[in-house]
């Protein structure tokens, strides 16, 4: 299983917090998202290293998607 | 130049004379207005002052997009020499004051001088008068607002010093509004010392634009297109707050004085939490997605959150009860107390106390000590005394090692975010002009997007680029940057309001090189007033180069040192400053401060 967490409003645009998913083979992370999720002004980590929507994502890897926040 | 009211005014508190200045066109041009005439005006008026003296002025300063019907723009800037840090000093604060000034017929408002008793302005369109305070002298910030609003109406703005500016205390802000705060540099403290307890203001006025229907238009689909954007119902929901899971996942939540970037028991007090505990919301005149979430106290009293006042007052502290850090939050504002440099404060004093460096036993998360420490730091009594010019000046005091984590640059306590693992960060609040604060070059999210392990010159540039637009433009225009940054609204929009509301268009271009003169402005006003500035003026806290934290994702990650330097070396190169951090005389002649160069001769580089 791949984990994947969404933070802040993509959290609301997934309907969730957190998904488990069971891949067969290695898949694009966008191939796993609904068409509706925003492509800019997002952080992708995968495993903790900054990845993108085309990077490859396996059982085991564990995801975080956050919106780029300002900090005030 | 349109779009300004045109006029400074010019207020002595020693001799009561109180004056109006027309405002040059190349005053405007060069320095357009909030932080850029306040720093012109420092320079040019406050030589070697004690910052606590009569020598030393306060200023509060508009801009051209300050009031007027574009998204947000209900801001003032207040600035003077520091006394906390001895250098230039400001901050930015939303209130109906910023409105009004300009309604009034003023950009700029300068206090000078001392009165010797208590005493507030007034300030009725042309009519200005100094008035007797003495009903109003030690009573807190919501106290005075309460008895001013019944004097002279709620439609006054009204800006505040509480109790810990009487007492001079060195973190103590400007209040307005009952939770509205600005000026962290001790801009509060400023006016404790020349005893005004406040300014009242109420304008009847309009400014005159270059193109009004043209701003109206464009102001309104401004508004519209802010909330139709993707993420702005999340934000009305959680605002700042939505960055503390944001920052506690990446492991830069400050924790117990920032030895630690994930804390325990975040999910007591986060966005999702706010959420549950709403009960209202505030925000600044003008704006259409406020930012202050209101819950209710752990004593029932409502108060006014953000992410800042929650992270320092929270983790920092190892406190996990939000409704606990909301009473906190609002004995500073009460008090008139900055609520990051309190929580750096209340931190180090928990840690100083951990480590027997101070007789009193006070442990983390002990939310009756942090009152009474509250009340104290405010009086500046008991252990407050010791703290009442924040953690530097005790951690010198203190000595022992202690100012390895004493969370500070140039005397300015750090914002809410440990920067273990975030080195673009960190040189973010070493070089911030102020001192540590986010306000200048918030680069972490991008840094962490892309990859926060670097040291690479590229992310020094990115820095150099949001400190022009974020401190330079914004803090200058003078508006509130949350509608770009947070629910990314165009920043394109504003050279266009500007040219709407002024008649001149400025590129992007001309926008850098004004953030960059008012940038080397502020350096040589440093290097004027602090004869040991220099490099080592730039450097985080010890904390973060040598420790890591225990646990989380980053543990056993630190900043390294030796790569710091090299990224600060490419910083003072793309500044045009020498090693030293001094700016070369061909970098301030070419940004046209000839005079500047002129008076620095045989201090720059």
């Amino acid at each position: 299983m791949a984990e994947i967490r969404f933070f802040g409003y993509l959290a609301d645009i997934v309907g969730a917090r957190a998904k488990e998913v069971k891949l067969e083979k290695p898949v694009a992370l966008r191939e796993i998202l609904p068409p509706s999720f925003p492509e800019k002004n997002i952080i992708i980590l995968i495993n903790q290293k900054a990845g993108r929507l085309d990077s490859l994502i396996q059982n085991q890897d564990q995801v975080a998607l956050m919106p780029v926040l300002s900090g005030g | 130049m349109k779009g300004y009211a045109g006029k400074l005014l010019r207020v002595n508190l020693s001799n009561g004379k109180i004056s109006k200045e027309e405002i040059s066109d190349s005053m405007k041009r060069d320095f357009l207005g909030g932080r850029g005439f306040a720093v012109k005006l420092l320079w040019d008026e406050v030589r070697h002052a004690d910052p606590l003296s009569e020598k030393n002025k306060l200023i509060f300063a508009t801009g051209p997009l300050t009031g007027q019907s574009i998204p947000s723009s209900g801001k003032m800037v207040i600035a003077s020499k520091s006394p906390l840090t001895g250098g230039y000093g400001d901050g930015n604060i939303g209130t109906m004051a910023s409105v009004y000034l300009k309604k009034a017929g003023y950009d700029v408002v300068v206090v000078e001088g001392k009165s010797e008793k208590p005493c507030y302005l007034l300030i009725e369109d042309e009519n200005v008068r100094i008035v007797e305070a003495f009903e109003l002298w030690g009573k807190n910030t919501f106290e005075a607002q309460d008895l001013l609003e019944k004097k002279h109406g709620k439609n006054s703005g009204i800006l505040l010093t509480g109790p810990a500016g009487e007492n001079l205390i060195g973190f103590s802000t400007v209040m307005s509004q009952r939770g509205r705060a600005g000026g962290r540099p001790g801009m509060g403290a400023v006016m404790g010392s020349k005893r005004l307890k406040a300014i009242v203001i109420k304008g009847t006025g309009s400014i005159v634009n270059f193109d009004e229907n043209k701003l109206q238009e464009m102001g309104k689909k401004g508004y519209a297109e802010i909330k139709g954007k993707s993420n702005y119902d999340f934000w009305m929901k959680q605002g700042t707050m939505q960055a503390f899971d944001w920052a506690n996942e990446n492991a830069c939540l400050p924790t117990y004085n920032y030895r630690e970037g994930v804390f325990e028991l975040s999910k007591e007090m986060d966005g999702y939490v706010v959420e549950k505990l709403h009960a209202g919301r505030k925000g600044c005149p003008l704006c259409n997605m406020q930012c202050g979430h209101i819950i209710r106290d752990s004593s029932g009293q409502e108060a006014e959150l953000d992410y800042e006042n929650v992270g320092m007052l929270g983790p920092n502290i190892g406190l996990g009860n939000l409704p606990k850090v909301a009473l906190l939050n609002r004995m500073a504002d009460e008090w008139g107390l900055d609520t990051i440099s309190l929580g750096s404060c209340i931190g180090f004093i928990m840690e100083a106390s951990e480590r027997g460096l101070i007789a009193e036993k006070i442990k983390w998360g002990d939310f009756e000590a942090a009152q009474k420490l509250i009340i104290e730091i405010g009086k500046g009594e008991g252990l407050g005394k010791l703290f009442s010019h924040g953690v530097k000046v005790a951690a010198e005091t203190i000595g022992k090692g202690s100012q390895k984590w004493a969370m500070q640059v140039k005397g300015l306590e750090i914002s809410a975010y440990n920067c273990h693992a975030c080195p673009g960060m960190a040189l973010a609040f070493g070089t911030s002009p102020i001192g540590a604060h986010h306000k200048e070059a918030w680069i972490i999210a991008w840094e962490i997007a892309n990859d926060r392990f670097s040291y690479n010159k590229p992310k020094v540039e990115k820095l150099i680029e949001f400190q022009r637009i974020r401190g330079g433009f914004f803090e200058s225009a003078t508006v509130c940057r949350l509608p770009w940054v947070e629910v990314s609204f165009g920043v394109d929009w504003y050279p266009e309001y500007l040219e709407a509301i002024t008649g001149e268009r400025k590129s992007w271009e001309d926008i850098y090189r004004l953030g960059d003169r008012i940038y080397n402005l502020i350096r040589a006003f440093w290097i004027r007033e602090v004869p040991s500035f220099g490099r080592k003026w730039d450097y985080p806290p010890d904390r973060w180069f040598e420790e890591t934290q225990s646990g989380g994702k980053m543990k056993g990650i630190k900043v390294d040192r030796e790569k710091y330097e090299q990224m600060l070396s490419w910083y003072y190169e793309l500044r045009g400053w020498d090693q030293k951090g001094i700016p070369l005389k061909e970098t301030l002649e070419g940004l046209g401060l000839r005079g500047v160069s002129q008076e620095m001769i045989g201090q720059v580089g």
